[in-house]
This record gives C-alpha cells, sequence and structure tokens, in this order.
C-alpha cells in the first residue's frame, strides 16, 4: 500500500503477521505505528476476483521511550506482532518494540443506542416536563467503527532488545526473547514473568551467542524452540525443568571447513526460525541459506536451499554497507509444501520442497498491476546472460524484503518492501520453473 | 603484504563501526557488537599470522626479533620460548593491549553500553574518554616494531584512526573511513550532543 505521505524512515515496515484465519493482516512500522488490513468477502456478482485487502485499523501501538537511567533511547519501532486466536468477536494481538509487549484489543461497532429518554439526539439533558412517556432505547445500525485499545502492558521484563515473541497454544501464555534471556508471561498478568532461559555468562567477557529468535510449539505448548547467533537450534521441554537452560535437543550442522573466512560466524547467525505447521519440521533463515530441520535429526538439517549464493564471494563489501547485518524472516505456506524468504532487490524467493524446484520473484510496482502476473526474475553471475537478468552487481541492496508472511491456507502472501506492502494473490506458485 | 593489508582494513572498519554503533537509537545492539568483535577478532588473528609469515620469508633462521617489551601484570602466560613463534606471541599480547586495558576500566567493552546504566552517564563518558586516550597513546608507546618492518600495525591502526577521526570533524558526523552509504548516518532524534562529546574525544585522544 503506497504512503501518501512523503516517504520517511518511520514508514519503513517492520513486522508483518496474517492472523489465524488469514482475514486480518497486520503490518507494524519504525515509527511504532500498526496498521491491519482486512480481507474483503469475495463479492456474489463477481466469484472470479478474489477478496481484496483493505486497511481495516491504523493505530499508534509504541511511542519513542527514554531509559533515564541508562542515558538511553528506545526505539518504537515495532519489531514482532503475533495475533492471539480469537475467542470471541474482538481480535487480539501482541505488538512488542525492544523493551515493551503491548495486548491490543480491536473491536468493532456498528450500532448504536437511540431513542434515550433523559437525553436527546444530541446528548444534551431533556427538560423533564417534557418527558411524558417512557421509551426503550434501540440499536439502530451506524457506519463501523473500529476501536482499539490497549488492554495489557507488559514492561520491565528485558534488559536487553526484544527480537521475537510468540503466543503458547495454550492461549493463555506467550514467550518473549531478547539478547540472552527469553521470559514467559501470563497474558492476564503484566507485572511478572518467568524466566526460562539464561545464557547470560557470569562475566560478560565470555560472552559467545546470544538467542537471536525463539517460538512455541503450534502444538505442544511445553516445547519451544530458540536460535543462536552461532546457528544452532536448541528445543526446550518446559516440564522438564523451570529454567531451560539445558537444551532437550541441539540442532546443529557441524561448519564447512572450506568454506571458513572472516565472515563465517556472521553468516551462520540464525536470523529467523519458524516451525512448521505439521509441527514437525522447523524453518530456520542464515544470511545466504533457509534450512528445513527434522525435529527427529539434530545432526544436520534435511534440506538446504541457497537463496543467493553469489552473495558469497562479496561478503566483504556487504561488511563495510553493513548488509551483511541483515535479518530476513522466512515462511512456510499452508500445507508446508512450499517456503519463502526475501533477498535484495526487492527480490524474494520460493521454494518447492517436493518438486526441488524454485522461483525468484520481484516486488516493485511495474509487476504489480492487478491481475499481472508476477514475472519469473533470474539473477546472472557469469557467462550467458538472458535479456532480463540482472546481474550481481547492479543489485540494490538498499531495496530488501526482509519481512514476509504466507495466509495461513491460501496462496496468498503479503511481502514488506521498505515501505510498501505487496499482497499477491493465487498464480504465483504456477510460475516455479 | 596483501592479505595483511585486508586484515587491517577490515580490523580498522570493526573499530568504527563498534564506536558507530553506541550513538545509533536505542542503545549498543549486543547481537552487533559481538559480531563486530567476532570479525575484528578473526581479523586480527589473520594479521598476525601473516605477519608472522612475512617475518619466517625474510628470515628463515630467524633470531628473536621480539620487541623489548615489559608485558603488562595482567598478561599472565608469556612463553619463555625463543623462536618466532614468540614474536608472534608477544605480537598478539601487545595487540590484545588497547582492548584489554579497555577491558580493565570497565567491565567488558560489550557490556559497557548495558551496564552503563548502573553509572551515571556523565561518569561513562568519562571512562570511554580515558580509554580512548589510554588506546592511543598504549598504541605507539608498547609495541615497537620489529625492525624488519619499516611501520608496525598499530602505529598505522592509530594513524588511520586518527584520519578517521579528523575525517569525522571535517566533514560531520556521518563520514567514515570508508564512505558506506549515506544511510549508515545516524538519526534525526538524538540531540547534536552525542556528536559534539564524540567530536570533543575525538580531539582529546588524538
Amino acid at each position: 500500500m503506497p504512503s501518501h505521505r512523503m516517504p520517511s524512515e518511520a514508514d519503513i515496515i517492520s513486522t508483518v503477521e496474517f492472523n489465524h484465519t488469514g482475514e486480518l493482516l497486520a503490518t507494524g512500522d519504525k515509527g511504532g505505528r500498526v496498521v491491519i488490513f482486512q480481507r474483503e468477502p469475495e463479492s456474489k456478482n463477481a466469484p472470479h476476483s478474489q477478496g481484496e485487502y483493505d486497511v481495516y485499523s491504523t493505530f499508534q501501538s509504541h511511542e519513542p521511550e527514554f531509559d533515564y537511567l541508562k542515558s538511553l533511547e528506545i526505539e518504537e519501532k515495532i519489531n514482532k506482532i503475533k495475533w492471539l486466536p480469537q475467542q470471541n468477536a474482538a481480535h487480539s494481538l501482541l505488538s512488542t518494540n525492544d523493551k515493551t509487549i503491548k495486548l491490543w484489543k480491536i473491536t468493532e461497532r456498528d450500532k448504536r443506542p437511540e431513542g434515550y429518554n433523559l437525553k436527546d439526539e444530541e446528548g444534551k439533558l431533556k427538560d423533564l416536563s417534557t418527558v411524558t412517556s417512557l421509551q426503550v432505547p434501540v440499536l439502530k445500525p451506524m457506519d463501523l467503527m473500529v476501536e482499539v485499545s490497549p488492554r495489557r502492558i507488559f514492561a520491565n521484563g528485558h534488559t536487553y532488545h526484544i527480537n521475537s515473541i510468540s503466543v503458547n497454544s495454550d492461549c493463555e501464555t506467550y514467550m518473549s526473547a531478547d539478547d540472552l534471556r527469553i521470559n514467559l508471561w501470563h497474558l492476564a498478568v503484566t507485572d511478572r514473568s518467568f524466566n526460562i532461559v539464561d545464557i547470560k555468562p557470569a562475566n560478560m567477557e565470555d560472552l559467545t551467542e546470544v538467542i537471536t529468535a525463539s517460538e512455541f510449539h503450534p502444538h505442544h505448548c511445553n516445547l519451544f524452540v530458540y536460535s543462536s547467533s552461532k546457528g544452532s537450534l536448541r528445543l526446550c521441554d518446559m516440564r522438564a525443568a523451570a529454567l531451560c537452560d539445558k537444551h532437550s535437543k541441539l540442532f546443529e550442522e557441524p561448519e564447512d571447513p572450506s568454506s571458513r573466512s572472516f565472515f563465517s560466524e556472521i553468516i551462520s547467525s540464525v536470523s529467523d526460525v519458524k516451525f512448521s505447521h505439521s509441527g514437525r519440521y522447523m524453518l530456520t533463515r542464515d544470511y545466504l541459506t533457509v534450512k528445513v530441520w527434522d525435529l527427529n535429526m539434530e545432526a544436520r538439517p534435511i534440506e538446504t536451499y541457497q537463496v543467493h549464493d553469489y552473495l558469497r564471494s562479496k561478503l566483504c563489501s556487504l561488511y563495510e554497507n553493513d548488509c551483511i547485518f541483515d535479518k530476513f524472516e522466512c515462511a512456510w505456506n499452508g500445507s508446508d509444501s512450499v517456503i519463502m524468504t526475501g533477498a535484495y532487490n526487492n527480490f524474494f524467493r520460493m521454494f518447492d520442497r517436493n518438486s526441488k524446484r524454485d522461483v525468484t520473484l520481484e516486488a516493485s510496482r511495474e509487476s504489480s498491476k492487478p491481475r499481472a502476473v508476477l514475472k519469473p526474475r533470474r539473477v546472472c553471475i557469469g557467462g550467458k546472460r538472458r535479456r532480463d537478468d540482472i546481474s550481481v552487481d547492479s543489485l540494490d541492496f538498499a531495496k530488501k524484503i526482509l519481512h514476509t508472511a504466507w495466509h495461513p491456507a491460501e496462496n496468498i502472501i503479503a511481502i514488506a518492501a521498505t515501505n510498501n506492502l505487496y499482497i499477491f494473490q493465487d498464480k504465483v506458485n504456477s510460475d516455479m520453473h | 603484504m596483501e592479505v595483511q593489508k585486508e586484515a587491517q582494513r577490515i580490523m580498522t572498519l570493526s573499530v568504527w563501526k563498534m564506536y558507530h554503533s553506541r550513538m545509533q537509537r536505542g542503545g549498543l545492539r549486543l547481537h552487533r557488537s559481538l559480531q563486530l568483535s567476532l570479525v575484528m577478532r578473526s581479523a586480527r588473528e589473520l594479521y598476525l599470522s601473516a605477519k608472522v609469515e612475512a617475518l619466517d620469508l625474510e628470515t628463515p633462521s630467524t633470531p628473536t626479533r621480539c620487541p623489548p617489551l615489559s608485558p603488562e601484570p595482567m598478561d599472565t602466560q608469556e612463553d619463555e620460548e625463543e623462536a618466532s613463534p614468540r614474536a608472534a606471541e608477544t605480537l598478539a599480547r601487545c595487540s590484545a593491549h588497547p582492548a584489554r586495558v579497555g577491558r580493565k576500566r570497565r567491565s567488558s567493552s560489550l557490556s559497557n553500553g548495558v551496564d552503563a546504566g548502573l553509572v551515571p552517564s556523565k561518569k561513562a563518558r568519562l571512562e570511554e574518554k580515558e580509554e580512548a586516550e589510554d588506546a592511543s597513546s598504549e598504541v605507539p608507546d608498547r609495541l615497537l616494531p620489529p625492525p624488519a618492518q619499516a611501520e608496525g600495525a598499530f602505529p598505522n591502526l592509530a594513524r588511520v584512526l586518527q584520519r578517521s577521526f579528523s575525517g569525522l570533524l571535517n566533514r560531520g558526523p556521518t563520514a567514515p573511513p570508508t564512505a558506506p552509504p549515506a544511510r549508515d548516518a545516524k538519526p534525526v532524534c538524538r540531540p547534536a550532543d552525542p556528536v559534539l562529546s564524540v567530536l570533543v574525544r575525538a580531539v582529546v585522544a588524538f
């Protein structure tokens, strides 16, 4: 959705998340705002046109704050949004910045009472002498109003910067992870949380790795996984101990000594971890690859896909321009058969796990006219260059797709390209080559 | 030589990035600091091993070229063997000096941003100023380069840092030594004071 204002840094989208039905899509941005899109019901008049997403609500979730004790500014950027499963007419979501998590309730109002006895239409008190009979106020329809209110504020739980939140399948608890610790919260309790992982060393000089992402298992409420900057995953069972510093399973691939460089450690850091919908697999993203792990095999991933291996020889330049620190996310489709992740030049990649085919697509205004079919793109490294190929050296590293989301059931994807949101529907899969 | 130069360049770049990351909105990021220090360490190791190789190539029957240093008491495990490995190790110890001294002053460069909360900000800035001074003065004093080389690594590093800070003074707060794109330039909301204090510190340090 193009912004009507001049694009500024505050408009840069920092997170994208579908709700559990896919009816709603939430985005958070660097300015601390949340924008929720709602899918219009499919029109009976035009059954071939799928429901499109329109803005449903916009609100300011977080404001910049100042930590006076540490003389540090706390950014208002929304790091993550997670929807709660819907339990009544209202929708709820958790949004977090670096330090504070907030629970927002989104409700609709489409009726208002009319016919009060004591107040007139404008709300002014009536002269009692004019009231001769009693009436029962009736609810009359009104223009839809979406109201958002902060129901809980979970503050002061983290010393370091929060990188992820995850709602438990029990729908009562959730966890939040920062660089060194993971806390477990109850959704109804804001004044305390339980620390379930703590990897802070006694001496900070001994620090060698940090937590980069974490997620609860989709079905087993006692299991969660967290990833580290060293490229490992740890599966923890909350039934085993109160403090889950000892993992139940450690997933780690031995490093290939031939590919070692200055930057090996940076590029092996896992930037995102996602359980499959089935709960059987995990998907991780590091700088150059996405990997699928089987929960039953700790020794190595079962599948590895190269996202942009042509960057391997350019790591030094990418270190210079800070791109090597970019944290890309990854996503599963509803049936866990296709995985998706973003790249540079507004490209995003999809990998079909069954056919082993992959495709590179571009999120750009030119290719995104309504009903346009996305054309597969190719990055050429050398040798034969086809007409529409892009050479590695002309990739625009400022155009990065860090955040993507896939509708839980249908082939609808949401791609955040800097300050623009692209929503692609339906025909994408058929373009795999 | 190429390898050495490249390693040196990366070390310098990493130091600059670490310094610059302190001024970012949201404070020092632990993950980023860790990554930068890992790269710096790898670069340093590569630099030193390349240097040792260069030394080996030049003088195969190495009498030790150890600089006549007296290691600080904190450098415990000093080898007593005479060989180029010793040169490498003393070089390693020396290279660790600026960082070690820095660490001695505060618990760790990594934790500084976090634990600075326990210390009022003015005092934290004073300590940083001290560290910068120590780092720069320490380097030329303690590390006497082996005679085979015209200039050692760390005098160069100091010079490069000096150039880059002069660059800061001349061009303004967003100019880095290797000119990364302008979007690295940091934000708008922070008041100018930290930048001024950075410039003041740079002037004092060099």
